[in-house]
C-alpha cells in the first residue's frame, strides 16, 4: 500500500459572473500517491488546470479540505504557503515561466536559495548539475529571452526540481514546445519519477499521459476514472498508447 | 467616431496614469497661478497704492525744518520740479509690548477729511467703507506690526517725547494700510495720530528743549515735472539749489519705496516660480514615462490597427488628444482652486506684507502663461510620439521579446546571500529605463530642497545671516548715548553680566556723491568690515563701496571718487569692495579718520558695538540697561524686527516646498510603481510560486526606489553643493546682499536625502500593497 502524499476531500471551486456561480470543481475527492506520476486528463474547459492549482494551493478553493502529508493545507497563512512551496513543491508551467531579467542559472539557483535546504555553494554547484543534466549548460548565463522555448522548459525543470520537492506539479509542461523538445522534457520526467519523483501533470496529449503511472479522467468538474500503468518503458510506447486510447474511448473522450 | 470609441477605450485603459498627469498638471498650475496672482497684484497695487496716497517722486523726511514754506517755495521754483506736498510728522523711538523698537516712528498727522488712507475691519478680512475717526490717545498701526511685534487692538505704544519721563501713550485702536512703510521688511513704522496729539507733543518738545528726544518733521513729497529726469539727478538738483540738504533725515524714490515693500512679495515668488519650474519639468520626465510605456502595452493594438487602416499620423493624433483633455482638464479646474489659494495667501501674509494683497485674476498673463506652458507640454508629448511610426503592424502583432540589456560579466549576480538585495539591484539594472523618471526627479526635488534648506541654514533660526548681510560689521549689541552718561559706566554694567571681547564705535552718516545721498558706514576699527574683493580702508584717504554703488558709478578698485560730508569734500581711493546690503546696497565704508576729514564729529552719532564673552545675556543686559539709562541710552542686538517677517515667509516656504515634494512623489511613485508591478505581474508571480513570500517581494520592490531615491539624492546635493552658491548669489544681489554663502549642514544635506528616500520607499511601499493582490491564477491564465 502507497502513502498518500496529497489528498483532496470534496474540494469545490466557483466562479461567478456577476451574481451568478459558475462551479469548474463539483465535489472532487482524490488522493495522490508516494512514487506516483500521476496525470490528469480531460477535455478543453474540464477544469484539469484548476484542479493541479487548487491542488498545489496556488488557487483558492471555494469547499472542501486539501492534505499535504497529513496536514491541512488550504486556508494556510501566505507565509506558511510560501514555505511550503519553497521546500515541498516543484513547478512546471506550459509557458516556461523563468523570471526574465535572471539568468536561466540564475532562474535555477534562486529557487534553491530561498528553499534554504542546502548552502549556497552546495546550491550553485547542484543548479550547475542540473543544467548539465537538462544539457543546456551552455546556454547558463542567458536570459530566458536568449534561449530556445526547450532549453527554457528544461531550465524550468531543474528550477522545479532544485530543491527536491516532495511533489512537482506540471501544468501541460509540453503545450508550448515541438516534437522533439517535448519528448525530451517529457523523458526528464519520466527519468525522475524513476528516481522517486512524484509528480502530477495535467496533459491533454495522450503521448504525454502514457507517461504516466496514473492516469485521472476529469469530466465537467469531476474525476471520472482514473487508470493505473505500469511503469513507463520506450518499448511499449505503442501498447500504453492503446491502452490509453481504449480507456478514453471508454470514457466518450 | 472611431476616434472617439478609440479615445474613451484609451482614457478608460490608461485612467490611471492620466489622473496622475491630471494632478500634478493641477497643482503644478494651482502653484503658478498663485505666484502669478501674488506677483502681479502685488505689484500692480502697491503702485497704484502709492500714488492714491500721494507719494511723490521722490520723498525727503525732514526733521527740524521751522521755515517750511519757504523751503518748498524754493523748491517748487525749480523747472524740474510740479510741486511739493507735506505730511507733518513726528520722529520718536516707541516701545510696544516691552520691545523697543530698532528704528524711529512717524507719528503721521491724520486729517478724516483729506484721507490718503484705507483702513482695515479689525478682523483683517476686508477694508472698512468709511473714514474713520481718530480720537485723542487713539492710534492705528500697520497690521505688520503684528508679526513684528505682537500687537493687538487695545495695546499701549510708548512714545518717549522729552527726558524725564514725558512719553505719550496711545491706545491700538485699528490698522490701515501703509504702502510706504507698512510691510516688515522696513524698519521705519507710521503711525496715525490725530491733530490735538500733533499738537500736544509739539507743546511737550518745545518745552523740553535739549531734553527733547523725539523731533517734529515731515515728509515733502516732490513731483517733477519732467518724467525723463532719473530720481537721482532731480535728488542732485534738489541738494544742490536748494537748503534742502541741511534738514534731510532720508530720501526715498518712488521706485526705491516700491522696491522695499516689494522685497518679500518679489523674493519669495521668484523662488516658487523658480520651484514651479522644478515641477513643470518632473511633470515632463512623468508625461515622458507615461507615454513610453503607454506606447509599450499599446504596441500590439497600434500594430492591429494600422493593419485595419490607421495611419501613424491619426493614432498619434489620439494620443495628444488624450493627454491634451487631461492637460486642459488639469488647467480648468486649477482655476478654482487657485482662488481659495489666493485668498489664504492674501490673508496669511497681511501681517507680513502690511497690505491686503488683491486677490483679482490676472486673466491676460495667466492666459499667456498658460499658453506657453500647453505649447512646452503638446511639443514634447509630440517629440515623444514620434516612435509610433516606427511600429511595424507584423512585428507588433507578432510582439517580439522584450529585449533586455544584459552583461552577466558586467552585472551584479545573484547570490544567496543578500539574495534580495542583489535581486533588487538586478530588477533595478535591467529595467533602468523605467526609473531614470523616479531617478531625475530625485536628484530634481533634492537639488531644490537642499537649495531652499542652505538658504534657511544661511538665514539662521535668529536671522544671523540676513543681519550679517545688512550690517556692515558684525557686533552682538550695539549702545548708542545721548546724554551725559560715562560710556565706562555703561561698560561696567556689561561686564557685571559678562565679558566684553572687543569693542568698536560705528556712525552711520549721510554723505552726498556727484549730489546723490548716500549712507556712509564709519568704523573706527576698519578691519570689521566684510570685505568681499581688494582691502579694508586704513588710511584716511581710502574708502570702501559696495558692488552695487562701484557699478552705479562705474568704478572699480584703485579708482578715486570725491565725496562731500557736512563740513566739505575730499577725494578718496577705492581700497575694497565690502557687503551692506542696508539701503538695497546703496552703501559706503569709511575709517573714523577718513571721515572726519569730511564731516563733524558729534558723540551722539556714534554707536558703540560690543561683542560678548556669553552672548545668552544680551536681553538682560539690554534689560538693564534700559531700565537704568531710559531715553538717554539706545541699546539694540544685532536684529531687527523684520526679521520675523522673513524667517516666517521662509517657514512657509519651505512648508510649501515640503508639500509639493511629498505630493509629487507620492504620484510619481504610485504611477510609476504601478506600471512596474503591472509589467512584473508573470515574475512576481514565479517569485511566488517557487516560495517568495509577499513581504520579500515587496522588500525588493521597495528597495529598488529606495536605492534610485538615494542615488538621486546624493547626485541632489552634489548638485546644490555646485550651484547654489552662484544661483542664490544672483537673485540676492537683486536684493543687495552680495555676501551669499551657504554652509553644509545636517539640515540642508541629511534632511533632503532623508525625506526625499523615505517618500520614495514609503510610497512605493503603498504601491507595493499590488503585489498582495496579484494572484497567481495570473500564470495559469497566460
Amino acid at each position: 500500500m502507497k502513502d498518500i502524499i496529497l489528498c483532496a476531500n470534496n474540494i469545490c471551486k466557483s466562479f461567478y459572473q456577476g451574481n451568478k456561480e459558475i462551479p469548474i470543481l463539483k465535489s472532487v475527492t482524490v488522493d495522490i500517491y508516494e512514487g506516483d506520476f500521476t496525470v490528469i486528463m480531460g477535455a478543453s474547459g474540464a477544469g484539469k488546470s484548476t484542479l493541479l492549482y487548487a491542488l498545489s494551493g496556488m488557487d483558492h478553493i471555494t469547499d472542501g479540505d486539501i492534505s499535504f502529508k497529513g496536514q491541512k493545507i488550504n486556508g494556510l497563512s501566505e507565509s506558511k504557503m510560501a514555505r511550503l512551496r519553497a521546500k515541498e513543491f516543484g513547478f512546471v508551467f506550459q509557458q516556461t515561466h523563468l523570471v526574465s531579467n535572471l539568468t536561466l542559472f540564475e532562474n535555477v539557483a534562486v529557487a534553491g536559495y530561498i528553499s534554504k535546504t542546502k548552502e549556497v555553494k552546495q546550491i550553485r554547484k547542484k543548479a550547475f548539475n542540473l543544467l548539465t543534466q537538462m544539457n543546456v549548460e551552455d546556454a547558463k548565463d542567458r536570459l530566458p529571452s536568449q534561449v530556445s522555448g526547450g532549453e527554457a522548459q528544461r531550465a524550468a525543470i531543474a528550477r522545479a526540481i532544485i530543491h527536491d520537492p516532495k511533489l512537482i506539479f506540471a501544468d501541460e509542461p509540453t503545450g508550448a514546445l515541438n516534437k522533439s523538445n517535448s519528448e525530451e522534457v517529457l523523458n526528464i520526467l519520466t527519468k525522475l519519477n524513476e528516481n522517486g519523483q512524484n509528480i502530477l501533470m495535467v496533459t491533454h496529449d495522450i503521448k504525454a499521459a502514457i507517461h504516466g503511472s496514473r492516469i485521472l479522467y476529469l469530466e465537467d468538474g469531476m474525476i471520472l476514472d482514473e487508470l493505473f500503468l505500469d511503469s513507463y518503458k520506450e518499448d511499449e510506447v505503442r501498447v500504453r498508447e492503446s491502452k490509453v486510447n481504449n480507456w478514453l474511448s471508454s470514457l466518450q473522450w | 467616431m472611431e476616434y472617439k470609441t478609440l479615445l474613451i477605450a484609451n482614457l478608460k485603459k490608461h485612467k490611471g496614469g492620466l489622473v496622475g498627469i491630471f494632478l500634478l498638471t493641477l497643482f503644478v498650475t494651482v502653484a503658478l497661478e498663485t505666484v502669478l496672482s501674488v506677483w502681479l497684484n502685488s505689484n500692480t497695487y502697491i503702485k497704484e497704492q502709492i500714488q492714491q496716497v500721494g507719494f511723490g517722486d521722490l520723498t525727503v523726511w525732514v526733521s527740524n525744518l521751522s521755515e517750511r514754506s519757504a523751503l518748498v517755495k524754493d523748491i517748487e521754483k525749480l523747472p524740474e520740479i510740479d510741486r511739493v506736498e507735506i505730511q507733518n510728522l513726528i520722529f520718536s523711538n516707541y516701545t510696544v509690548k516691552e520691545q523697543k523698537s530698532d528704528s524711529e516712528g512717524q507719528l503721521i498727522t491724520y486729517s478724516q477729511q483729506k484721507n490718503r488712507y484705507r483702513f482695515f475691519k479689525e478682523d483683517l478680512t476686508d477694508y472698512l467703507q468709511d473714514n474713520v475717526e481718530i480720537k485723542s490717545g487713539e492710534i492705528y498701526i500697520s497690521p505688520a506690526m503684528i508679526s513684528m511685534f505682537d500687537v493687538q487692538i487695545g495695546d499701549k505704544i510708548t512714545f518717549p517725547i522729552a527726558r524725564s519721563g514725558k512719553n505719550i501713550i496711545f491706545t491700538v485702536k485699528g490698522f490701515y494700510e501703509d504702502p510706504f512703510m507698512g510691510s516688515s521688511m522696513i524698519g521705519m513704522k507710521g503711525f496715525l495720530i490725530c491733530e490735538s496729539d500733533r499738537i500736544k507733543i509739539l507743546s511737550i518738545l518745545q518745552n523740553a528743549g535739549i531734553d527733547a528726544l523725539a523731533r517734529d518733521g515731515a515728509m515733502l513729497h516732490i513731483f517733477s515735472s519732467d518724467h525723463h529726469i532719473t530720481v537721482s539727478k532731480l535728488n542732485s538738483i534738489l541738494n544742490q539749489n536748494t537748503s534742502l540738504a541741511n534738514y534731510t533725515e532720508f530720501v526715498h524714490s518712488k521706485d526705491a519705496i516700491t522696491g522695499f515693500m516689494l522685497i518679500l512679495q518679489n523674493a519669495f515668488s521668484g523662488f516658487l516660480v523658480a520651484f514651479t519650474l522644478v515641477l513643470l519639468f518632473v511633470v515632463l520626465i512623468v508625461l515622458s514615462h507615461n507615454i513610453s510605456s503607454t506606447i509599450k502595452t499599446d504596441t500590439i493594438n497600434m500594430g492591429i490597427l494600422k493593419t485595419i487602416g490607421f495611419s501613424s499620423f491619426k493614432l498619434r493624433l489620439l494620443l495628444i488628444v488624450q493627454y491634451f483633455i487631461v492637460i486642459i482638464i488639469g488647467m480648468f479646474f486649477s482655476f478654482f482652486l487657485s482662488i481659495p489659494f489666493n485668498n489664504l495667501v492674501s490673508s496669511t501674509t497681511i501681517t507680513t506684507t502690511g497690505i491686503r494683497i488683491p486677490t483679482d485674476f490676472p486673466f491676460l498673463e495667466m492666459f499667456l502663461s498658460f499658453s506657453v506652458m500647453l505649447f512646452v507640454l503638446i511639443g514634447f508629448i509630440l517629440l515623444r510620439i514620434r516612435k509610433i511610426a516606427k511600429i511595424k503592424p507584423i512585428q507588433a502583432i507578432q510582439k517580439e521579446a522584450e529585449k533586455i540589456s544584459f552583461n552577466p560579466k558586467k552585472n551584479v549576480c545573484v547570490f544567496g546571500k543578500g539574495i534580495y538585495f542583489r535581486l533588487a539591484l538586478r530588477q533595478l539594472i535591467t529595467g533602468k529605463y523605467q526609473y531614470i523618471g523616479a531617478f531625475v526627479i530625485s536628484v530634481i526635488l533634492v537639488f531644490f530642497a537642499s537649495l531652499i534648506g542652505r538658504m534657511n541654514t544661511w538665514l539662521g533660526t535668529d536671522g544671523k545671516g540676513m543681519m550679517d548681510a545688512f550690517n556692515p560689521a558684525d557686533h552682538d549689541i550695539g549702545i548708542q548715548i545721548f546724554g551725559k552718561l560715562n560710556v565706562k559706566d555703561v561698560e561696567r554694567m556689561v561686564r557685571s553680566y559678562t565679558e566684553i571681547t572687543d569693542t568698536y564705535l560705528l556712525a552711520m552718516p549721510n554723505v552726498t556723491i556727484n549730489g546723490v545721498d548716500y549712507t556712509a558706514n564709519v568704523i573706527s576699527d576698519s578691519e570689521r568690515f566684510h570685505i568681499l574683493k581688494g582691502r579694508t580702508c586704513i588710511t584716511d584717504h581710502e574708502i570702501i563701496l559696495t558692488e552695487f554703488v562701484a557699478a552705479n558709478f562705474g568704478i572699480s578698485i584703485g579708482d578715486t571718487i570725491i565725496i562731500q560730508g557736512d563740513r566739505g569734500d575730499g577725494e578718496y581711493v577705492v581700497s575694497g569692495i565690502y557687503s551692506c546690503a542696508n539701503d538695497m546696497g546703496d552703501t559706503i565704508g569709511m575709517n573714523r579718520e577718513g571721515y572726519l576729514r569730511i564731516g563733524n564729529d558729534n558723540p551722539h552719532i556714534w554707536c558703540l558695538h560690543y561683542f560678548l564673552a556669553d552672548t545668552s545675556k544680551k536681553s538682560l543686559i539690554i534689560q538693564d540697561l534700559e531700565d537704568t539709562y531710559g531715553g538717554d541710552i539706545y541699546v539694540h542686538e544685532n536684529t531687527w524686527s523684520g526679521l520675523s517677517g522673513i524667517i516666517l515667509a521662509m517657514q512657509a516656504l519651505m512648508i510649501f516646498m515640503y508639500s509639493m515634494v511629498v505630493i509629487f512623489i507620492f504620484i510619481v511613485t504610485v504611477m510609476t510603481g504601478s506600471k512596474i508591478l503591472t509589467a512584473e505581474q508573470m515574475d512576481l508571480g514565479i517569485y511566488k510560486v517557487i516560495g517568495f513570500q509577499i513581504k520579500h517581494l515587496r522588500f525588493t520592490f521597495v528597495l529598488r526606489f529606495g536605492l534610485i531615491a538615494i542615488l538621486g539624492s546624493i547626485i541632489g546635493i552634489l548638485l546644490a553643493t555646485v550651484f547654489t552658491d552662484p544661483i542664490v548669489s544672483a537673485a540676492m544681489k537683486l536684493a543687495g546682499i552680495s555676501n551669499f554663502v551657504s554652509l553644509p549642514s545636517i539640515e540642508n544635506i541629511f534632511l533632503p536625502v532623508g525625506i526625499v528616500t523615505f517618500l520614495f520607499t514609503g510610497f512605493a511601499y503603498l504601491a507595493s500593497k499590488k503585489i498582495e493582490k496579484s494572484n497567481l491564477t495570473a500564470l495559469i491564465s497566460k
